[in-house]
């Protein structure tokens, strides 16, 4: 059965819980006496023992990462929170943002006390203006509370937050690029540093979190490593705000522990698969990850080390449910639009490797393929693996092995009419 | 120029200059006040940026073109921008599009006669969950039928 | 830094730890493919050619951003990163028109190079599929952009972007509708805009006044020194004789010395080969008639024995440094006094804080080390003879002989004519004191004497 398991979207049913007068009825705020009660090197050591991973996608291990930031440097360090929300299935920070953004609040001035930062960035996708709007509305409030701005929750620490808006590029996501956006350049990943660092805005160090890793940061800090590693596996310790998209009953968002089958989840969140057909395939988590087969969701778990042991990913956890019905070639196509259409364009074998398959693919839909059209594909997805100045082409090569790897004999018959 | 930065805007600029470590950083939302001001960023609103983040236009107009929430061209009155990515793909997104064709007239990429309305496809909005979703301008519309696009269309005729 | 040893191909090389190992393989000319990388750039990581396996790595690396460490193995060669390479290769392809056959870069053109090694000559794919962009595009100063054909390397914007600071190219777009261009309704303009044509790796920039004039291999490149100002920027000078006709010059290019000029030189320096072969002086001109050469000669002798009064010589403050010694050791010779007016060459407006000096004489150094004097004489000459300065006509003088490269506007007793720089050898001693030797470039089919070859006739006539 599934064990019901709500650390973050706790206030997510509460009518009026974007508001700070009903977040703090339901303890808003209630872990800043913890935090500052602690010294910040100590904070960073409850969310190492924690084993809190990054919720954007990448799941790396928060507490290493703030342990990055450095403790004495004469320039400021900074916090930017991921709120670029773009992979598609991906729609989880958004309910954070528009139901509870107290709860991030929070959790950035407890991270920017730990890390030594008083200045925090929340770039937000530039669709996202409705969500952007309440977030800004709470953080006036929290400015008028004086929870923000010089004494931060009533201490002597400043902490002041800014909404970056984006404007469509889903790049931006991306962290490095993420940083040039904010420094008014265009959306280029930057070249891998050579050794272990933070990331640089403007030169300066600085922390990139997800919208949902920072909201998890009040739990851990008012509650214990302990009570948080109560959730989820050894490996994954805690809870996802998973989703649902797709050919499913009741789509949405539901915060579930790792480790719950992904089939369970689906059938108990989800009321099971639209019209109740069969299921076909399901990508775990956003587009970006390996597409699974109906018999291999059978024996998915929800958790980082399961799906890559089936050569998937957990990813951002946003699961995209295809039924009985679904067209493969069709659906691989799409995916391949969306990549053609955001990649940066800055290096060779994604800015041509994208753009091609997507020709290729488009050219076998419309009866013209080549019956070594699909071979090509498979070659281009090498080209663009491990070659790349960021993941993003290495992503696009996993999704089209994946399709054509277990969908093969769709993609054949599309080839040779 | 014919492009001035309404007082409104000159004095958000000069508070966010405090908030950010370069003026450079103010590029983006200085693109976004730009192209609300006007409904779209023309090349004489990225010269008078330019002078007030000390940026050269061409760095300004290299990242304008980068991002495809900017309008370097004017667009329709309402920009409807249907999500075109799989999930709403998977839910009928297909049918929303017809309808919106239909009804206005027009294919996606095109503004209607009246410049009223400009139709485009988008990629995922980040909506999912509640697919097949549009936006027009700033707002979202969730779970769409063409049922729903009638109604919506409707009310817009209204509201000018 | 310390040297640290690494090997390559199972060879072992120094270099500097830390250092970038592209510049190694560069140094040791150890073949791999770069479009982006550029010593005055700098890395960028764009092009994704430059792959190499790095010993311990699992993936390929690209030698741009890859730092020198100590022990370090790495392979240039061998069947698996040869794949990778060709692979990304033909991605660069897809979208270029492959027109060689007609592109101006082609035989200087790094796709095509490249593309000929790894055995892509045909790139089975159809035009239709392609993405298209402009391709006839005149962005100002004499630079011809065609996007079809560019590989986005950023070379010319990172040139326009950091080292002129100009900013008037950039990538606009994105994904593979990213292009090369400059603000709508805005030029390239600055005075050193044709480097981005050398820079550029492919035919994408091509220069409006080389454009189609002559295919590059049959060019002959001579090292030399450019003559626009004291810099002494360092040339190739391109060149060719076709048949029936005349030696040619058809460009200026660019030569590295990091000493001087790095990579770069001016875009007036680089296009005056043009002033230098036009309206030359070829015929011995006496009193509006022309003679020959012993004609001349007799003539030559007998105004200077016939001079009374002063004798003055002006030597120009461009000509080389064996060139001035000579015409010292004769004005001595002939108890003249001589002088190399500078005045004429200053100009303020030329000069900015990189290249362009205010001192338009190319040898004003040479000059001020011979000691020879640099004002303008005032005093009335019996006789003036000048080695092609151009205040001579300023000079009040009864007899006037002028050795000149070019046609002027003014008649003198005796017109000589003389060879340009390229025509002659010697050395140039540029604003800093640095000695640069610049060999013979042309030869013409009925050669005009140099200022030596002069020399040796007067003197040899004169005993
Ligand atoms: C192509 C690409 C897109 C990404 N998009 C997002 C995004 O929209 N939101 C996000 O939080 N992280 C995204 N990431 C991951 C970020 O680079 C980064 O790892 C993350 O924001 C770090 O936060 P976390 O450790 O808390 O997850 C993306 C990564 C890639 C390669
Ligand atoms: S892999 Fe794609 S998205 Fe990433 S830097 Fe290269 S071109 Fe840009
Ligand atoms: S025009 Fe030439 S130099 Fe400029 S980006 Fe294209 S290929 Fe590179
Ligand atoms: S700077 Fe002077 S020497 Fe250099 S190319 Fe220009 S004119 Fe010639
Ligand atoms: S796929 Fe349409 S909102 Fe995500
Ligand atoms: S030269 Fe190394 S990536 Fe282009």
């Amino acid at each position: 059965m599934i064990k019901a398991s709500r650390i973050v979207s706790r206030k997510f049913d509460i009518p009026g819980s974007h508001t700070l007068e009903v977040a703090k009825t339901h303890g808003a705020y209630d872990a800043l006496s913890d935090a500052f009660a602690f010294s910040p090197a100590e904070i960073v050591e409850v969310i190492k023992e924690s084993g809190l991973r990054g919720k954007g996608g990448g799941g790396a291990p928060a507490g290493t990462k703030w342990g990055l930031m450095p403790q004495d440097d004469p320039r400021p360090s900074y916090l930017v929170v991921n709120g670029d929300e773009s992979e598609p299935g991906t729609f989880k920070d958004r309910q954070i943002i528009s139901k509870d953004p107290h709860l991030l609040i929070e959790g950035i001035i407890i991270t920017c006390y730990a890390i030594k930062a008083h200045d925090a960035y929340i770039y937000i996708r530039g669709e996202y203006c409705q969500f952007q709007q309440i977030l800004q509305s709470a953080i006036d409030e929290a400015y008028a509370a004086g929870l923000l701005g010089e004494r931060s929750g009533g201490e002597a620490y400043r902490v002041d937050i800014t909404i970056h808006r984006g404007a469509g590029a889903y790049i931006c996501g991306e962290k490095s690029a993420l940083l040039e956006s904010m420094e008014g350049k265009r959306g280029h990943p930057r070249l891998k540093p050579k050794q272990k660092e933070p990331e640089w805005y403007f030169g300066n160090p600085t922390l990139v979190n997800n919208v949902e890793t920072i909201a998890s940061v009040p739990y851990i800090v008012k509650n214990g490593a302990r009570a948080y590693r109560e959730f989820g596996t050894e490996h994954s310790p805690g809870t996802l705000l998973f989703a649902m998209s797709g050919h499913v009953e009741k789509p949405g968002v539901y915060e579930a522990e790792f480790g719950t089958p992904m089939l369970e989840y689906i059938e108990h969140y989800g009321g099971g698969v639209l019209g109740g057909r069969k299921l076909k395939a399901v990508i775990p988590g956003g587009a970006s990850t390996a597409v699974l087969t109906a018999d291999e969701v059978a024996y998915a778990t929800l958790d980082y080390e399961n799906l890559r042991a089936m050569h998937s990913a957990l990813g951002t956890g946003g699961m995209i449910v295809m039924d009985e019905g679904t067209d493969m070639v069709e659906a691989l196509k799409n995916l391949l639009e969306f990549y053609h259409h955001e990649s940066c364009g800055q290096c060779t074998p994604c800015r041509e490797g994208t753009g091609w398959s997507d020709t290729i693919l488009g050219r076998v839909l419309e009866g013209r393929g080549r019956s070594e059209d699909i071979d090509k594909l498979l070659e281009l997805a090498d080209t663009m693996d491990g070659k790349t100045i960021c993941v993003f082409a290495p992503a696009v090569a996993i999704v089209v092995r994946s399709f054509i790897g277990k969908f093969r004999d769709e993609f054949e018959a599309k080839a040779s009419v | 120029m014919s492009f001035v930065f309404s007082k409104e805007n000159l004095e958000r600029i000069e508070a966010l200059k405090s908030r950010y470590p370069s003026p450079k950083a103010l590029l983006l939302p200085c693109l976004w006040m730009a192209q609300y001001q006007e409904g779209y960023i023309s090349l004489d609103a990225i010269e008078v940026i330019g002078e007030v983040i000390d940026m050269p236009p061409m760095e300004l107009y290299r990242v304008a073109t980068f991002y495809t929430m900017f309008n370097l061209e004017p667009v329709g009155k309402y920009h409807i921008q249907l999500c075109k990515t799989l999930s709403c793909a998977l839910r009928g997104k297909a049918q929303i599009l017809a309808q919106l064709s239909n009804r206005l007239g027009i294919k996606p990429g095109e503004s209607s006669q009246d410049g009223k309305y400009t139709l485009s496809q988008v990629e995922c909005l980040g909506s999912c969950g509640t697919a097949p979703v549009m936006q027009i301008n700033d707002r979202y519309y969730e779970n769409l039928t063409p049922e729903k696009i009638d109604t919506i269309l409707e009310s817009l005729e209204e509201e000018s | 830094m310390s040297q640290t040893e690494v090997v390559i191909d199972d060879k072992r090389f120094v270099a500097k730890e830390g250092s970038l190992l592209i510049d190694l393989l560069i140094k040791h000319n150890l073949k791999v493919p770069y479009f982006c990388y550029h010593e005055a750039l700098g890395a960028d990581g764009n092009c994704r050619m430059c792959m190499v396996e790095i010993e311990g790595q699992k993936r390929p690396q690209i030698a741009c951003d890859t730092l020198i460490k100590e022990g370090m193995v790495v392979r240039t060669k061998g069947e698996n990163i040869e794949s990778v390479r060709r692979n990304i290769l033909e991605l660069e392809l897809i979208n270029h028109p492959v027109d060689c056959p007609i592109c101006d870069q082609a035989g200087e053109c790094k796709l095509q190079d490249f593309y000929m090694d790894y055995g892509l000559y045909d790139s089975h794919i159809d035009q239709a599929d392609k993405v298209h962009h402009q391709k006839h595009i005149d962005l100002g100063s004499n630079v011809m952009l065609d996007q079809e054909r560019c590989v986005l390397c950023a070379r010319c914007t990172r040139f326009t972007a950091d080292i002129t600071k100009t900013h008037e190219l950039g990538i606009i777009g994105r994904g593979d509708h990213a292009r090369v261009s400059t603000m709508p309704g805005k030029k390239l303009d600055n005075p050193y805009a044709m480097n981005v044509v050398d820079l550029c790796p492919v035919g994408a920039l091509t220069s409006k006044d080389f454009r189609f004039s002559q295919r590059v291999w049959f060019l002959t490149s001579t090292p030399s020194v450019c003559h626009g100002c004291a810099k002494g920027c360092n040339i190739f000078i391109d060149h060719n004789r076709e048949k029936y006709k005349d030696e040619t010059i058809y460009r200026f290019r660019p030569r590295e010395n990091q000493a001087v000029n790095g990579y770069f030189i001016c875009d007036e320096g680089r296009l005056s080969y043009k002033a230098l072969q036009e309206n030359r002086q070829v015929e011995r001109d006496r009193n509006g008639a022309v003679c020959s050469e012993a004609e001349a000669l007799k003539a030559y002798c007998k105004t200077l024995e016939g001079a009374k009064g002063e004798i003055i010589v002006l030597a120009d403050p461009n000509l080389y440094r064996e060139e001035l010694v000579a015409i010292e050791a004769y004005a001595a010779h002939i108890g003249a006094s001589l002088y190399a007016p500078l005045e004429h060459y200053r100009d303020e407006d030329f000069a900015d804080d990189w290249l362009k000096s205010s001192q338009r004489a190319a040898n004003a150094k040479a000059v001020e080390i011979l000691e020879i004097k640099t004002t303008l004489p005032v005093e009335k000459a019996g006789l003036l003879i000048s080695f092609n300065h151009p205040d001579a006509a300023q000079i009040k003088a009864e007899k006037v002989i002028s050795f000149q490269t070019h046609i002027g506007k003014d008649a003198y007793d005796l017109t000589l004519p003389l060879a340009v720089f390229s025509e002659s050898a010697g050395t140039l001693v540029n604003e800093e004191g640095i000695e640069q030797y610049c060999p013979r470039a042309i030869k013409r089919n009925e050669p005009i004497p140099t200022v030596i070859e002069w020399l040796t006739q007067i003197e040899g006539g004169d005993k």
